[in-house]
């Protein structure tokens, strides 16, 4: 499967089985979707008002060495490839541990209704956390790097129970030969000296979710009282993010129907200092006011193209920054296992709620028919694990054909349960969205191969 | 070549020799939490 764009200027073709990516000319870009269809006259024929003959025949020849190279036209060949990897065992390996049912703001967006994922509030304790991790070694297997994300409603409500379990988990690394490696998600109220000197040592990674522009961020992520939060966390978070030596943290926003203009949210970003930053699309049922419409969609999409603009243009300038979804790796990005095989909800990566409780991801919280077991019993619902095991890019028809597969791995199971009440299809808009990041991604490699 | 620019020389196949370990970070785990976004992780077991 070929996929060719332009985009700013270059033009792109992907060789989507192989993961190749090329930067073509006109003549190249042109003579590539009549390649397997047409004999080398047609081609010629086709073209000839274009190009100088020479030209086409050069093309033709270089387009050839392409494809005996396994660059260009590959087949593809993971199909039985990724149904023998999940009929593997599969061991768990992350943990989204809700450490905290509650939270201090009440951000209108909120997925889990201002923390409580439509529950009551709670607090994980130190015992139900404990369990939570050993179930996680005991379940892990050969794997040693075990990944906890304390997560929320808000992780710092319950920052005690935090430390302890750090320091739990750090005792039995040894015993065991395994690494944990914690990160934690923030709202950054209650960030202080303290908590970050013990974050800056102990977390792999920090999230820490600020919207962007003051009136765009106090517009959605206000106080219990109404009162917007940019004030209070800003500069919580630049002390914090030069603590860490602008390393292993984000800056992660949501942009909703309201800020449609969202570069300018990141732009802001990058002006109060920060490098290394995200900023997703809003997920909400299409009746809410800020969710975002399908109409919407060519708008982002620009929106997009003006930011992967900027982004080489403060680099170029030596004063770049990292977007998340701008980060590809093109040479040692993850394994094709990896990438056909999704995120690992259900399966590698589990959500625990405040009381032991385990489902598919946090998304999946206080979703009943999802609860797989317990930190106690383990996994109890084995038939939901075994419909999330088979949950890869080939169960799922949208993604036959589609050139992004292989960045996102077939999307969220979530977002697309909640647009169309099953795992193995996908979210359209989100899909729309993937692309098009992907996309200036791949152009961004272009344009800085160029320095 | 002197119309085509490659931009990178792995590919995916060759990653099956090998792949599949999953010591890699869980893609959820990373930023996005809301959209699964798996190009951008890096493999481990270069």
């Amino acid at each position: 499967m070929i996929y060719q764009y332009k985009n700013n200027g270059y033009n792109i073709v992907l060789d989507v089985n192989s993961g190749s990516v090329h930067v073509v000319d006109d003549v190249v870009y042109d003579v590539i979707p009549l390649f397997e269809e047409k004999s080398k006259e047609e081609i010629y024929d086709g073209l000839k008002d274009r190009y100088k003959e020479e030209e086409i025949k050069e093309a033709i020849e270089e387009v050839e060495e392409l494809k005996k190279e396994e660059m260009l036209f590959t087949e593809d060949v993971y199909k039985d490839y990724v149904l023998d990897f999940k009929k593997r065992k599969t061991v768990v390996k992350a943990l989204c541990l809700h450490i905290a049912h509650d939270c201090n703001l009440a951000c209108k967006y909120c997925f889990a209704e201002e923390g409580e994922y439509h529950g009551r509030r709670a607090l994980m304790s130190f015992e139900v956390g404990k369990k939570a991790l050993d179930f996680l070694i005991e379940n892990s297997g050969n794997r040693r790097n075990l990944e906890v994300d304390f997560f929320g409603g808000e992780p710092l409500m319950n920052w005690e129970v935090v430390k302890q379990l750090v320091e739990y988990g750090r005792s039995k690394e040894k015993e065991y030969n395994k690494n944990f490696r914690f990160t934690l998600t923030t709202n950054g109220v209650l960030l202080n000296d303290e908590i970050m000197e013990f974050l800056n040592k102990e977390m792999s990674n920090v999230v820490l979710s600020l919207d962007g522009r003051k009136e765009v961020n106090d517009l959605m992520r206000p106080f219990r009282n109404g009162k917007g939060s940019y004030d209070l966390i800003v500069p919580k978070f630049q002390e914090f993010a030069k603590k860490r030596g602008q390393k292993d943290y984000y800056i992660r926003g949501t942009f909703t129907r309201n800020n449609l203009d969202f570069s300018k949210d990141v732009m802001e970003f990058a002006d109060l200092g920060f490098k290394r930053m995200s900023i997703e699309p809003v997920v909400a049922s299409e009746e809410e006011s800020y969710a975002i419409q399908k109409e919407d969609i060519p708008r982002i999409c620009e929106e997009y193209d003006k930011l992967a603009k900027e982004y080489i243009k403060r680099r170029k300038e030596g004063r770049g920054f990292e977007f998340f979804h701008f980060m590809i790796d093109l040479e040692q990005g993850p394994c094709v296992a990896k990438r056909l095989s999704g995120c690992g909800s259900g399966t590698e990566y589990l959500a625990v709620t405040p009381w032991g409780d385990l489902y598919p991801c946090h998304q999946f919280v206080g979703e009943e028919k999802f609860l797989l077991g317990n930190v106690e019993e383990g996994i109890t619902n084995t038939d939901m694990r075994d419909e999330f095991k088979l949950c890869n890019v080939y169960a799922k028809e949208k993604c036959k054909d589609c050139f992004a597969r292989f960045y996102c791995s077939g999307g969220c199971a979530a977002n697309s349960y909640k647009f169309h009440h099953s795992i193995t299809d996908a979210y359209d808009i989100g899909c729309e969205l993937e692309r098009k990041r992907v996309e200036c991604a791949i152009m961004i490699k272009a344009a800085l191969a160029e320095e | 070549m002197k119309h085509v620019k490659t931009l990178n020389n792995k590919t995916l196949k060759e990653t099956m020799k090998k792949g599949g370990c999953g010591e890699c970070q869980t893609s959820c785990q990373s930023a996005c939490k809301t959209s699964c976004t798996v190009g951008n992780q890096s493999c481990e077991n270069k």
